[in-house]
C-alpha cells in the first residue's frame, strides 16, 4: 500500500512558550508522511527537541494543535504506536541493558522476546548483560534506538541520535537508521548535522528561532541541478544557449550562464557552443549544497 | 495497570537503596536489641538504683512488637523519607520520567503503579523489622530459658499495620518532594530536615504559646501522630508510660490523610508539568 500521501504527523500553530517567556516553538505547522524518513533541521536551540517533546506529549503545547500517530499528543492509544528516543537516552543505571529493555516491554505491554530482537538489531546482545552505567555514549545511544524500537512502532522519533558519538559510531548509527527506516516505517529525525540529514532523509523541515522556516524534499530544498558557462563573446553564447533551452533556462549574471539542465548535457553545450565559434573558459555542473541552503533559510553565517 | 506494577517491580526490586535500607532496618533492630539486653543484664544501669532501665521481660517473644515499635521509629521512618525522596526524584535525574512517560500507559497509571509498589516495599521492610524482632526475641528467650510464647494475631497484625503507615506517610513526603524538586539530593535533604527539626522546633514553640492553647494544631503534624501510633503499642512489661495526647484513632485518621493527600498532590503535579 502506498501510504506517502496520509501524514502520521501534523501540527497546526503549534506554539510552545515556556514561563520564563522564552518563546521556544512558534506556530509551527508540519507534516511528516507516512513511510518517510523526515529530517527534522536546525541550530542548537532552535526548538527542534522541545517539538518533539510536544509530539509524544512530555510538553503541553501553548497553543495549536498536534497528532501523531492518529491520535493526540501523549495519548495511550498512540503511544503505543510511537517509539521515540528524546535527547539522551533514559535507563536505570544499576540494571542491565537487557533489564532496562524489559522493563520498558513491560510499561509499553510488549512480550520479552521483542526484547533480544531489538538487541539485535542494534548488536548490542552480547553486552547486554552489563549493567548501563558502565555502557559507552555510541552503546547507550545503541540501547535508546532499541527501547525506541521495542513497540515496532509505525512512528520513530529519534532526537540528534548520533550526539555525543565519535566518526564511527556516527556513521554506524546512520546505516542503522538508513536501515530502520526501510519499508513502511516513518522515521522523524532531528538533526543540526546537514550531512547526516542530506544522507538519510527523504523530506526535511528547516526551523529557525522556533519557526518553521522550508518543508520539502531535500531535492526541492536544494533546487534544480544546472550547468554554470563561461564564454565570449557572450552576444553570440547568449543567443546558443537560447536556441538551445529557452530563454527561461538561461539566467546571464555576473558574466557567467547559469543554465537550468541536466549537467550530463556539459559536453553538448561545449561542442554546440565551439560549433558556433565561441570561446569556452568555464564549464561547470551547479549544485546547492544543503549547507547553503541552510544557512541562507536560517540566516545563520557560514563559519560562524 | 498490571503491566505498569510489573514494570515498576522489576526496575525497584534490584534497587540498591532499598535492598540497603532493609539491611539497615534489619541491623538496627538486632542492634536494639542487643543494647537493652546489655542493659537489662547489667544491674549498673539503673534509673534510681532499684529497677533495670530496660526489663527482660520486654525482649521476650510475646512482647516483640511493643518492641520494634521503638526500634522502627523515627530511624525507620526518616530511611522512609530518603527512599521516596530516591524513588521519585532519581527518575528525573536519569532521564527515565521521560522514556515511563513515553511508553503506553498514562501518567496517571505510571503514577498509581509507582506507589503501589513503593508500598509493597514499606511492607516488606516493616516484615524485614518483625521478622528480625521476633528471631531475635527468640534468641533472647532461649538464651535467657524463657518459654516461647508469640503475642497475639490480632496484636502482631495491628503493629504491622501501624509501621507500615508511619513508613508509608513519611515514604510519601519523600515521594511528594522528589516530584515537587525533581531531583533527589534537595528532596531528601529538605525532608528529613522537615521531620527530624522543623517539626520539632515547630511543635515545641507552638506549644509553648498561651500555654499550649494552640496544642490541637500540634496535634495534627505528622510525626507527633507517629510517635502517638507507635507508643499506642505498650504493656505492663514496659513499665509506666503516661498515654500519649492523641489517641491512636486521631493518628491513624491523620496519617492516613497526609498518605492519600501527599500522594494526590504527587500526582497532580506530575499530570500537569512539563517533562523538559
Amino acid at each position: 500500500m502506498d501510504n506517502t500521501n496520509t501524514t502520521i504527523v501534523e501540527t497546526h500553530g503549534l506554539t510552545k512558550r515556556y514561563g520564563s517567556g522564552v518563546l521556544a516553538v512558534n506556530s509551527i505547522d508540519m507534516s511528516v508522511r507516512r513511510g518517510e524518513v523526515y529530517g527534522f533541521l536546525g541550530p542548537n536551540g532552535a526548538g527542534k527537541t522541545t517539538t518533539l517533546r510536544m509530539l509524544v506529549g512530555l510538553i503541553r503545547p501553548t497553543a495549536g494543535t498536534a497528532t501523531a500517530a492518529g491520535h493526540a499528543p501523549g495519548n495511550p492509544a498512540g503511544l503505543a504506536k510511537i517509539g521515540s528516543l528524546i535527547e539522551s537516552p533514559g535507563f536505570y543505571p544499576y540494571l542491565s541493558g537487557r533489564e532496562n529493555m524489559r522493563v520498558i516491554a513491560d510499561f509499553a505491554g510488549v512480550n520479552h522476546k521483542r526484547v533480544e530482537e531489538v538487541l539485535d538489531i542494534v548488536e548490542l546482545a552480547s553486552r547486554a548483560g552489563r549493567k548501563f552505567g558502565t555502557y559507552s555514549t555510541g552503546m547507550k545511544q545503541r540501547l535508546g534506538v532499541a527501547a525506541a524500537l521495542l513497540k515496532d512502532p509505525e512512528l520513530l522519533i529519534l532526537d540528534e541520535p548520533t550526539n555525543g558519538l565519535d566518526p564511527q559510531g556516527m556513521a554506524e548509527m546512520r546505516k542503522l537508521i538508513k536501515d530502520i527506516g526501510q519499508g513502511e516505517r516513518t522515521v522523524l529525525l532531528s538533526s543540526h548535522l546537514l550531512g547526516e540529514v542530506e544522507q538519510i532523509c527523504d523530506r526535511v523541515g528547516v526551523i529557525s528561532n522556533g519557526k518553521l522556516v522550508k518543508q520539502s524534499t531535500v531535492q526541492d530544498l536544494l533546487g534544480e541541478k544546472g550547468v554554470v558557462v563561461k564564454a565570449e563573446p557572450s552576444e553570440k553564447a547568449s543567443e546558443v544557449l537560447i536556441r538551445m533551452f529557452g530563454a527561461a533556462s538561461v539566467v546571464h549574471e555576473d558574466g557567467y550562464f547559469h543554465l537550468k539542465t541536466d549537467p550530463a548535457r556539459s559536453m553538448e553545450i561545449n561542442q554546440q557552443l565551439i560549433n558556433a565559434g565561441i570561446g569556452v573558459s568555464e564549464l561547470r555542473p551547479f549544485e546547492r549544497s544543503l549547507e547553503e541552503v541552510f544557512f541562507q533559510l536560517t540566516g545563520e553565517k557560514q563559519g560562524s | 495497570m498490571i503491566a505498569t506494577i510489573k514494570a515498576e517491580w522489576r526496575k525497584s526490586r534490584l534497587r540498591p537503596a532499598f535492598l540497603i535500607a532493609a539491611g539497615v532496618i534489619a541491623g538496627i533492630t538486632v542492634l536494639v536489641y542487643a543494647a537493652n539486653w546489655y542493659l537489662a543484664l547489667h544491674p549498673l544501669a539503673t534509673r534510681g538504683g532499684d529497677r533495670a532501665i530496660v526489663s527482660l521481660a520486654t525482649l521476650y517473644p510475646d512482647q516483640f512488637v511493643n518492641n520494634v515499635m521503638g526500634a522502627a521509629f523515627p530511624i525507620g521512618a526518616a530511611m522512609a523519607i530518603v527512599l521516596g525522596a530516591l524513588f521519585a526524584g532519581s527518575e528525573y535525574g536519569w532521564g527515565t520520567v521521560k522514556t515511563m512517560f513515553t511508553q503506553r500507559p498514562g501518567r496517571l497509571t505510571v503514577w498509581t503503579g509507582r506507589v503501589f509498589v513503593f508500598g509493597v516495599w514499606m511492607l516488606i521492610m516493616t516484615f524485614v523489622l518483625f521478622g528480625v524482632g521476633a528471631a531475635t526475641s527468640v534468641v533472647v528467650a532461649l538464651f535467657q530459658g524463657h518459654a516461647i510464647t508469640g503475642p497475639a494475631a490480632i496484636d502482631l497484625a495491628k503493629g504491622i499495620g501501624a509501621i507500615w503507615l508511619v513508613f508509608m506517610v513519611n515514604g510519601s513526603i519523600g515521594l511528594a518532594l522528589g516530584v515537587l524538586i525533581r531531583q533527589p539530593a534537595a528532596a531528601l535533604g529538605i525532608g528529613l530536615t522537615y521531620v527530624l527539626a522543623v517539626e520539632i522546633i515547630a511543635v515545641r514553640i507552638i506549644n509553648l504559646i498561651n500555654n499550649g492553647q494552640f496544642k490541637n494544631v500540634t496535634e495534627q503534624f505528622v510525626n507527633q501522630n507517629a510517635t502517638a501510633l507507635t507508643q499506642s503499642f505498650t504493656s505492663p512489661a514496659f513499665g509506666t508510660i503516661s498515654p500519649p495526647a492523641i489517641s491512636a484513632d486521631h493518628a491513624v485518621l491523620v496519617l492516613a490523610a497526609y498518605g492519600i493527600g501527599l500522594t494526590i498532590v504527587a500526582a497532580g503535579l506530575l499530570r500537569l508539568r512539563d517533562v523538559t
